[in-house]
């Protein structure tokens, strides 16, 4: 399950910040988000893998901590996007597909004329989406 | 996805906003309507670039970056690519477009509703004034121009040069 | 020769160069924002779209009797159907309906379930009173004015204020009759 997803601006500005979680883990979970922008930011910054790999958006597992898994994703346009779940058998494909979906609603949610760059994503539609994009995530699993 | 509109929409809203803003709104301060023109233009660049590089790998450096709006965002806008990028490899990028097509489609008539340029004005002015309708014209792309690199992460200055119309040549400074 | 039948919609749109709606849809959304932050006052901007549209409707009527191939609409009746089943599908993509025809047949409806210049778009609450596509209501009563049809054209409807669909009423005034173009510098 996602407990968690998060974008985050180029100057590590939050954009949005939603956990799907039922615990009074909200601190917790700031703090995972939060220190996986370090953890980006190094992987990005100190590429280690090369070939077809080195550039791509979908950065992979950040780190792996007790209970969670938190995956990264950074777009052509320095934004970054954070996913946490507890599920700890997860398919790279799945959370690849997840990260596009997501990519696709942010994408959306910035075309509104009135969303101004770097300011905090308000929209509702955009909330709805992410909501149905957590809700589906690994059920092409079942398929 | 996929969705298209005919083109003469995007022509004729952009032709329509650069005549309200020179002639309605600023009709006595054209830097101001160049500037509001070029903002439209790089709220457009801004939020394009976000769209066109879904599902690209991160550009590595600033020539990969140019080389994108060269060539898959210009056929994304205008149908073809740009045709000739040069730099002189200290930040400052030439894109040359032989054929604009913003500049061929678009003619400046005097429509009933804007033609506050007297009629009897001499022919000088008149080339003046149609220059500057194309000056005023070129302010939107600029903008997309800079909104897109700026997006991508190089903060940059946007200029046109029309000496050889109907080639156009976009000036790309990068600030260091 | 036989006149040339009217093109269907379909047809027309098929046959146009068109374009990417995003390009359009962000550019007009960018040019409502900037109006906003350089008008201030809402209804100066609903004002300036509808001019600014009334502007185009007047050039676009060209363009659209040159490759629709429709010549003279018999009545209000036959212009409305057209304007909604080829005019808007020729430059939009899409088609409106006509409606809620008066028992005089001067005024009635288009509607619009769906429309490329609303994508992506929400609305602040500080754009209460917005026509958002107040420029569709100036291109309307722009280029019926160059077919000697005076109209008036408002919103009923506007889904970006919640309603379930884009309505506008468009009430004829009067019709001139042609005249003979003439040149007044000669």
């Amino acid at each position: 399950m996602i407990v968690c997803v998060a974008v985050v601006g180029h100057q590590n500005n939050p954009l949005y910040l939603q956990s799907f979680t039922e615990a009074d883990d909200a601190l917790k979970l700031h703090h995972i988000v939060h220190c996986s922008l370090d953890v980006i930011d190094e992987r990005v910054n100190n590429p280690k893998k090369t070939g077809p790999t080195l550039n791509e958006t979908f950065l992979g597992l950040l780190y792996p901590t007790e209970n969670y898994k938190v995956y990264g994703y950074l777009t052509n346009t320095k934004v970054k996007f954070i996913m946490v779940t507890t599920d700890l058998d997860v398919r790279d494909v799945d959370v690849r597909n997840f990260f596009r979906r997501f990519h696709s609603a942010y994408v959306d949610a910035v075309s509104n004329p009135f969303h101004v760059p770097g300011k905090k994503i308000t929209s509702n539609t955009f909330a709805q989406s992410v909501r149905a994009i957590v809700k589906s995530f690994g059920s092409s699993t079942a398929v | 996805m996929g969705r298209e509109v005919a083109e003469s929409c995007v022509d004729s809203v952009v032709i329509e906003m650069v005549s309200a803003y020179c002639s309605r709104l600023y009709s006595t301060h054209p830097e101001i309507a160049a500037r509001r023109i070029e903002a439209i233009g790089f709220q457009v660049g801004h939020q394009l670039s976000e769209r066109y590089t879904m599902e690209r790998p991160r550009f590595s450096d600033h020539l990969e970056a140019i080389k994108f709006i060269c060539k898959d965002f210009w056929s994304e806008l205008f149908k073809k690519q740009v045709d000739n990028l040069k730099t002189n490899h200290r930040g400052t990028f030439v894109l040359q477009d032989n054929r604009f097509r913003w500049l061929t489609r678009v003619s400046y008539d005097p429509t009933p509703a804007n033609s506050d340029v007297s009629p009897a004005s001499d022919p000088s002015q008149v080339v003046d004034k149609a220059a500057q309708a194309t000056s005023m014209h070129l302010y939107f792309p600029c903008g997309i121009i800079r909104g897109a690199l700026t997006n991508l992460g190089i903060p940059c200055a946007v200029s046109a040069d029309i000496s050889n119309l109907p080639a156009c040549s976009f000036v790309v400074r990068i600030k260091v | 020769m036989a006149p040339v039948a009217p093109r269907t919609g379909d047809a027309v749109f098929a046959n146009v160069e068109r374009v990417n709606a995003e390009l359009f849809t962000l550019t007009y959304g960018a040019i409502v924002r900037q109006l906003l932050t350089d008008l201030e006052e809402v209804e100066e901007v609903n004002k300036q779209l509808d001019q600014m549209g009334y502007n185009i409707g007047i050039r676009l009527i060209d363009e659209f009797l040159a490759k629709s191939n429709v010549t003279r609409c018999v009545d209000f009746k036959e212009t409305a159907e057209v304007i909604a089943k080829v005019g808007f599908k020729m430059f939009l993509g899409v088609t409106a309906s006509v409606t809620n025809w008066d028992a005089d047949g001067t005024s009635c409806s288009l509607v619009l379930e769906d429309n490329p210049l609303v994508d992506f778009v929400e609305l602040p609450d500080t754009c209460q009173g917005l026509y958002y596509c107040n420029i569709l209501s100036g291109v309307i009563r722009g280029a019926l004015e160059m077919v000697s049809m005076k109209t008036e054209v408002t919103w009923i409807r506007d889904m970006l204020r919640g309603d379930d669909a884009y309505e506008l009423r468009v009430k004829l005034l009067k019709q001139v009759p042609e005249e003979y173009p003439y040149k007044d510098d000669e």
